[in-house]
Formats: C-alpha cells, structure tokens, sequence
C-alpha cells in the first residue's frame, strides 16, 4: 500500500454490534465492488458502521462531509499556486481512486446534485475518474471502494439525489437497534450498567413516537450514548437527560415538557 | 319607574332592547319586567347594554332560552353582579348544547353561573388548557396517537369535582383541582395521563359489568387499576415515584369508610414499605401479592380477589358513598373498564355530557339545515371574546360545498407529494444559483483567481474576475383573494352604474390573469355568513388549478347574499395557506363593508374577532390586506389590519387597478 494513504487505516477495531445481515451484505457488495447507500436516521450508526467494516476489510478510509458549498474540485481536485507556477491538487475522492481506499461521502444529498455527478463514470463498470482540468482519467485502483450515506427522514426535493446517481448504488436501510440491542450498545459505550441504559432506551423509543407531532427525529443512540457518558461522570440523570437529549433535540416548549416526561417515567420524578 | 331603572334607560340600551324585541318579544318584555330588580345589582347603563346583548344573542340562537334567561334575571338578579361570570357560563351553554335544544334551556333554567365566577376554576382551568398539547405529546409517546383531550363539565358547587374519564379517543380531565399546588399540578396532569395510558395499554376495555353491585365494581377497578400499574412501572419504572407522590391516605388522615379504606388499599398496593394496622388493607394486600406473585396477567384471578374483598366490605356495612371517586386523585373514574349501561354511578350531568358526545345526535333540534351537512365539508374554529379577552372554542362553523370534478391538478399533486414527503422546503438555501467570474463579488472564486494568476504569470493580461456570488432567487409567493359576497355587494357603487360584486369580480380576474404561476400560486375564496353555525366559503379557482372556463363561470355565477363574519373565512383562508409552501402567504380581502352577522348585535364583537384573526394568521407568517370600496371605513379596517395594511378606494373605475398595484407592493421583495 501507498505510504500516501496508509496513516488512513484504522488499527483498532471500531465497537459495532451488529443488528442483522448488513456486515454480510455490506462485505459481498464491497467484494463485488458496488458502491453502497447507508441510509438512516441521525445517530443510529451508519457512520460507525462504515469504520467498523474499512476496518474489518482493511481498507484506508477517506470520509469527507458534504455540503451545499462543496463543488466538483473540492472532490476531484484542483490546480494551485506554489512559488514555481501551478502545481495539481488531488480531492479526496481522487485519492482514494489513485490509491485504493474507502471513500465515504457522508449525508451526501447536502451536495448539489451537479456535484455528485462527477461520481457517475466511477460508479460503472468503467471505474474510471476523469480529471478534465487536467487532461488525465484515473483508472480506480483495484481496492477503491465508494460509500454514501443520508438521512431520508428530511429529505425534500431540493435535497434529494439524482436517480441517475441512485441507480448506480446499492443500498441498506438502517434503523435504530431493537431495545434490548440499543441498550447493549449504549452500556458498552458509555460504560454504564445495563439497567440504567435500558431505562435511556426506553426514554428514546417514548420520544420517536413523537416523530410527526412536530419533531423531525427522535432521540438518536448517539444522544442515549451521550447522556450515558455524563451520567457515568456523576452527573443526576435528569440533568444529563436534559443536556444530552431533550434540551438539544427541540425548541418546542410543549415537546420539551413531553420529552421531560418521558424522563420522569424512568427516573421519577426531579426532586 | 323606579329612578335607578331610569339610568340604565339611555339611548344606546332603548336601541338595544328594540333590536332585542325584534328578535323575540317574549324574551324582551321578560328582561323589561326583571328590570326594576336588576336595577340594584347594575350601576351604569353600559354594565345593562351588555346583559341585553347577552340576552339578544341567545335569543338569536334559541328565543325559548333567551325568555327563560331574562325569567330566570328577574328571579334571581344577583346573577348579574359578576357579568363576566355570567357571560362565560352563558356562551359556555350555548357552545356545549348547540346542537341540543332542550338542553340549552335546561342550562339556562337551572344551570349554576357560579361555578363560572370561581377564580380556582378559571385559573386551574386555563393551567389545564396550557398544558394540553404537551400533555398530548405525552400520550402519544406510549403510542396513544389520536387522543384528543377536554374539561369535564363543571359540577356545581356542592359536588366535588369528578375524576378524569378515559373514552375511546378522548380523556377528560376535571376544571379544578383541589389542594394540589401549581408546581406539582404538572407532575399530578402526568400522572393522570400515565395512568389512562396504563389502562388503555393493560386493561381488557368495556368488560360487561353483567350483575356486579357498585361496590364490587369499585373494588375490582381498584384492584385492576393496582395491576396495570405494576405492569407499566415494569417498562416505566420512574412513574412509581411519580404516582406515589399522590398516595397519602393512611389512618390517621382518611376516614374508616369505604372511601378511606379503598385509598389505604390503593396505597398499601402501590408503597410495599407503608404499613397499615387494618386487617381488611392487609387482607387485601396479602391476597393481591399472592396472584401478583403468581401471572400479573391474569384478570381473572384478580377478580376473585377484588369479589372476596367485596365481600368482607359488604360485611362492615359501609355503603358506597354517592360521589364516589377512586384515590388517589390522579385515577380516573374507570368508565372505560365497564361496559356503558353498568357503570359506576356518578354525577347525572357528567354522565350526560359523556353520553351526549357519542350518543346518536337529535337531529330534530339541529339548528342547521339538514340537507346541507352530508355535502358540504365542516370546519370549526374559535372566535375572540373581547369582553371576556377568551377565545370561544369552536365558536363558528364555517361550511364548504364539494366542488364539480375537473380537479385533476389537485389530485396529480397529492400523489405526488405522497412519493416525496415535502419537508424543510421553506428552509431550501439558495444554492441552485453560483454566480462565477465576476468582477466584485462576495467570495473569491478559486479557480477563476489561479487561471487568473496562471495568465498574469505567462504574461498575458488578465480579466481580473475572480469573484463570485451566490445568486438570489425570487421568492415564491401564495395568495389568497377572498371576496365578500355578503348581500351589501349587491348595491351600486356611489356615481357608477357598476354593483360591487361585478367590480370584485373584475378585480379577480384582473390579478388572476396577471400573475406568473410559476413563482406566485393565487386562489380565489369567497364567504358569507348566515349566523355562527353557517358561514359559507367558496373555493372559485384553488392553488392547484388554471383559471380556464370552470374556473371563470363559477366566478361570474357568484352572487351576493347573506352577512359578513370576516374572522372565520380569515381564520379558514389562513388554514387553506398553511398547506402551501411559499415563502411568502398573502390573504387579499376585497369588501365593502363593515364585518357584520344576523346573530350578532353587540358593536364591536366581530370587528375585535377579526382583528383577532389577522393578529394569529401574522403568526403563522400569513399577511392580510383589505381592499374596501367603504369611504367611512377608515375606523374599522385601520382596527382590523392594521395601519398600513389597508386602501380604501371610492371610485369603480379604479377598484381593479388599484387591486393589482397593491399586489405589486405585497409581492415586491
């Protein structure tokens, strides 16, 4: 491997627990070489999950985040001044490409669709990356592998991604992890008794039925593990509820007053 | 006549009773003989202006309870010291019994205006009414989605105030709660819902109550009431100490009855550390644990229990008490446990009102023109009581007719948005448009700056555009143009031979034809009104249609007729736009006249209303505009849209004109 993009493997394994099938699906499309969608609501996983398995297939992961300012060259590259005259920058995805790693293009459809098409000659059986500003295409490394994700719950029409770019993916649906899973995984991470994230979870699953009564998303596994941490330091579990999930989660003061309520049915009332 | 009937006799009130005698004589000669009594509890004429007003508006509605009302004035004119009070308590009969004719006099004959003057009630009351969507929200995150909440009735004054009665769909919670202090009332309204949901989560619903006597029935709702909430502080082990905040029945504070008694047992099963000296507590107690021990689930076991404690009550002789309720005060009544004809007994009136919401509806008394309700769509909305400074909830009915087909463009776009949910698109930045190579600009463009650069470097002379700029979409825009179509815009306008009608409808098209749909998306409304239970509103041209021939002929078949209650056909425009996504929502409101209704008399009700509608529709980002042809009505549209939100145009010839330059301005960025 590249000495380049080496410092980009990850050595120590990143903790997923798994939910169903994905590490199997996940390792046959990368095998096969077909680009994935991770899709899924926020904090359930999805970036964790692509860690967990560059790590587990031993690739270098190159993670950019998109947003709507990103264009074409932020991606592809571009040229720049140094003293001599100019000289040509690779963007990530480029080098990913040129040397065999990971790209991963995390919340994808804040990009502008015309952005994200650059990515079409790499997502066929071309695998190939025209670099036109430079006059050079880019034969994909044999290792190069590409990764989306987004979060369907605010998707809109104006953010949304071509079909013709869909079309070249496969995808996974992700979801939060069934409750006895999600408070497996929050105790594992914030390191706190199995009982009390039990309790979280359940705080979480009570606010996703709030889900279409003004709130976008409901408390996420990230936010569980969050709250479980500070609790963890010795902070009250009102207090990091109210830090960790609730405060963040809504403006709303009505919701807010629900949220809380939640809190309270797991860990009575504040005295 | 006595000297103090005298004074209340002033100009205004001699009109007002004329307009009271037009509407029932009866009614009118009742308040004139309870005058002379009235006379000492009213000080100043208006303070009788307003009670004739009272009177004249049910009377509106129904004259038999507006004599009965003035009968009842003269019978005990105390009842007019707290007008406030009284006018609550009166609208509140002629809101909740609007469909009930008999009812509604019965309210007004026996009806208590006390409790409406009770300060506590009020103020626990609207406690209650903050808290509701919250407390919905609550609900809905143990999955109980499609609840709504409501006020018990208020009982009278002697009678303690009922417990919240779960029904299918909805939970009524008391007006008052008594010895709860503000801070815990919060934690009590959970604890109510948590234990309704608690039921509807664990209890078999509506069982037949077959020939169980009271008794038995009490004690198996306490004792089913004691499972599931086990059974929820399993998955929601925080709402043991919630609930256990309300335990306080103990020996010493609750009496040795069958009240006292079942809150001791509902304590002993709910706190495993509190200890009672009773042997029938502790038997209870004991014989509850040991099924519990065994199967939570099983129902039947635990109606052993709740027969063989029955039977050893039965055994002491104490009889249930008439208004019982279960403790503690967070548990509802467990009318949703039984089967309707065996429930507990309880308050005739809250039992009546429970019954009256879901009972068949008397349609001989309905008010309404029955033809009418199985075709046209009905929407309520609230009404502003300025002298009360309250809504009326659901005070006007506004009544819409289903349209002739040829909605195709409605129907394309529901399925359509049902493929893509439009969401945050009010929020879409403006990122469609990147200005490149400009000569000045926000931000340096990079690659033009290198190419720059590159060329200054090989000595040929650069352009020197190296900025960029975001570009600036022009904002879309929905509008609504809601025409009055009262019977005044039948008229002639002053000095043309032009009626008013015609000229709105002129204007209509005029803006119709004039804007671009691609940005500005325009529906053409019309309203008028004949009394609060029926104000018609008619969709000519909707968002999502051209304005072809259909659109055209229901236009010019538009007639004048009926009255102007211009807050509710505001309040339903504003409702319409809430679905459209623009950036900017505009209601036009093309009129003549002053806000006016058949069942209204009081001066300024509906103008305060409307102003009151175009105050919430600006807090939901809704503009509103008038556009009269009244030269007098500087006091009244300056009132109800504000300074600089009307124009008052005389002239026929320049109405349309003037309608698209206002557009102009209100569309203007």
């Amino acid at each position: 491997m590249d000495d380049f993009i080496s410092p980009l493997l990850i050595e120590q394994e990143p903790y997923y627990r798994s939910v169903g099938k994905e590490v199997a699906l996940f390792s046959a499309a990368m095998a096969r070489g077909l680009p994935m969608i991770l899709k899924g609501p926020t904090g359930c996983g999805k970036t964790r999950f692509v860690e967990h398995m560059a790590w587990r297939l031993k690739l270098p992961l190159i993670t950019m985040a998109c947003n709507e300012d990103m264009t074409a060259s932020d991606l592809v590259g571009r040229w720049l001044l140094d003293a001599q005259g100019t000289v040509w920058h690779d963007g990530p995805l480029t080098t990913a490409v040129r040397y065999g790693a990971m790209c991963y293009l995390d919340e994808v459809v804040e990009a502008r669709q015309d952005t994200t098409v650059v990515i079409h000659p790499l997502t066929d059986e071309r695998r190939i990356l025209p670099l036109d500003k430079r006059g050079e295409v880019v034969k994909a490394h044999p290792n190069f592998r590409l990764v989306v994700s987004y979060n369907p719950g605010y998707q809109s029409i104006a953010k949304d991604m071509k079909p013709s770019t869909r079309q070249r993916f496969g995808a996974i649906d992700f979801d939060f992890p069934p409750p006895a899973v999600e408070s497996e995984v929050v105790a594992h991470e914030s390191r706190i008794e199995n009982d009390l994230a039990q309790r979280l979870v359940a705080v979480a699953i009570q606010s996703r039925a709030l889900r279409g009564r003004g709130l976008d998303e409901g408390i996420s596994t990230r936010m569980l593990v969050h709250a479980g941490a500070l609790i963890n330091e010795g902070i009250s579990p009102h207090d990091a509820c109210a830090l960790a999930m609730t405060a963040p989660l809504t403006d709303d003061g009505d919701l807010q007053a629900a949220l809380a309520g939640f809190v309270e049915a797991q860990f009575g009332p504040r005295s | 006549m006595n000297p103090r009937a005298q004074i209340l006799q002033g100009p205004t009130s001699l009109r007002r009773m004329a307009a009271l005698r037009e509407i029932d004589v009866a009614a009118h000669d009742a308040l004139v003989e309870a005058l002379p009594w009235l006379c000492d509890h009213l000080k100043e004429e208006p303070e009788f202006v307003a009670l004739a007003d009272l009177v004249a508006q049910v009377a509106t509605e129904t004259p038999e309870a507006a004599r009965v009302f003035a009968n009842r004035l003269g019978a005990q004119p105390g009842l007019a010291a707290d007008a406030v009070g009284l006018r609550r308590w009166a609208l509140h009969g002629l809101q909740r019994h609007r469909n009930d004719a008999k009812r509604r006099i019965h309210h007004f004959e026996w009806g208590d205006p006390v409790v409406f003057s009770d300060e506590q009630t009020i103020s626990d009351t609207e406690h209650l009414l903050d808290q509701r969507s919250s407390l919905l929200h609550y609900l809905a995150g143990y999955g109980f989605d499609d609840f709504t909440i409501d006020l018990h009735e208020p009982s009278a004054a002697h009678v303690p105030d009922p417990a919240p009665t779960v029904a299918e769909a909805l939970i009524r919670l008391p007006r008052r709660v008594d010895g709860i202090e503000p801070r815990t009332r919060e934690l009590l309204f959970r604890a109510m819902i948590a234990h309704a949901a608690a039921h509807l989560r664990h209890s078999p619903l509506k069982r037949d109550a077959g020939n169980r006597r009271p008794t038995l029935l009490a004690i198996t709702a306490l004792i089913e009431d004691a499972r599931v909430e086990r059974l929820m502080v399993k998955e929601h082990p925080g709402l043991h100490a919630l609930w256990g905040r309300f335990h306080t029945a103990s020996q010493q504070v609750s009496g040795f009855d069958l009240a006292g008694l079942t809150a001791r047992l509902a304590r002993a099963l709910h706190d495993p550390t509190y200890s009672d000296p009773n042997s029938w507590v502790r038997k209870g107690r004991d014989l509850f644990e040991e099924v519990a021990a065994r199967d939570l689930g099983d129902v039947a076991a635990f109606d052993r229990v709740a027969r063989q404690l029955s039977i050893d009550m039965g055994k002491m002789r104490f009889p249930l008490p008439r208004h019982y309720r279960p403790r503690p005060i967070y548990r509802d009544d467990n009318a949703i446990l039984w089967n309707e004809n065996a429930t507990l007994p309880e308050d005739e009136s809250v039992q009546a009102e429970v019954t009256f919401e879901f009972g068949p509806r008397d349609d001989k008394q309905q008010p309404i023109d029955l033809t009418d309700i199985d075709i046209r769509r009905r929407f309520n909305y609230p009404e502003w009581d300025y002298k009360l400074e309250a809504v009326r909830e659901g005070w006007a009915t506004v009544l819409e007719g289903i349209r002739e087909p040829g909605r195709k463009g409605k129907l394309k776009r529901a399925m359509r948005s049902g493929q893509v949910p439009v969401l945050g698109m009010e929020r879409t930045p403006d990122r469609s448009i990147r200005l490149t190579r400009l000569s000045e600009g926000d931000e340096l463009d990079l690659n033009s700056l290198i190419d720059n650069t590159v060329q200054h470097r090989a000595r040929i002379a650069p352009d020197g555009r190296i900025f960029l700029r975001h570009g600036r979409r022009r904002r879309s825009t929905a509008i609504i143009l809601l025409m009055d179509l009262s019977m005044s815009t039948d008229r002639f306008v002053p000095g043309s031979f032009t009626k008013v009608i015609e000229l709105e409808k002129q204007a209509a098209t005029v803006v119709a034809e004039a804007l671009d749909p691609e940005r500005d998306r325009i529906a053409v409304h019309g309203f008028a009104s004949n009394g609060r239970h029926e104000v018609n509103y008619q969709r000519v041209k909707d968002f999502d249609e051209p304005f072809d021939a259909p659109q055209r002929a229901r236009l010019s078949g538009l007639t004048s007729r009926l009255s102007t209650r211009m807050g509710a056909a505001l309040r339903h425009a504003t409702a319409s736009l809430a679905d459209q996504v623009a950036d900017h929502k505009v209601i036009l409101v093309l009129t003549d006249g002053e806000p006016s209704d058949v069942d209204v008399i009081e001066d300024d009700y509906l103008v305060e209303d409307a102003r009151e509608a175009v105050v919430s529709a600006a807090a939901q980002h809704v503009r509103t505009f008038c556009l009269t042809l009244d030269r007098r009505a500087d006091h009244y549209v300056r009132r109800i849209f504000g300074a600089r939100n009307y124009l008052i145009t005389e002239q026929a010839s320049t109405f349309a004109n003037n309608t698209s330059k206002t557009l102009v301005r209100l569309l203007a960025p």
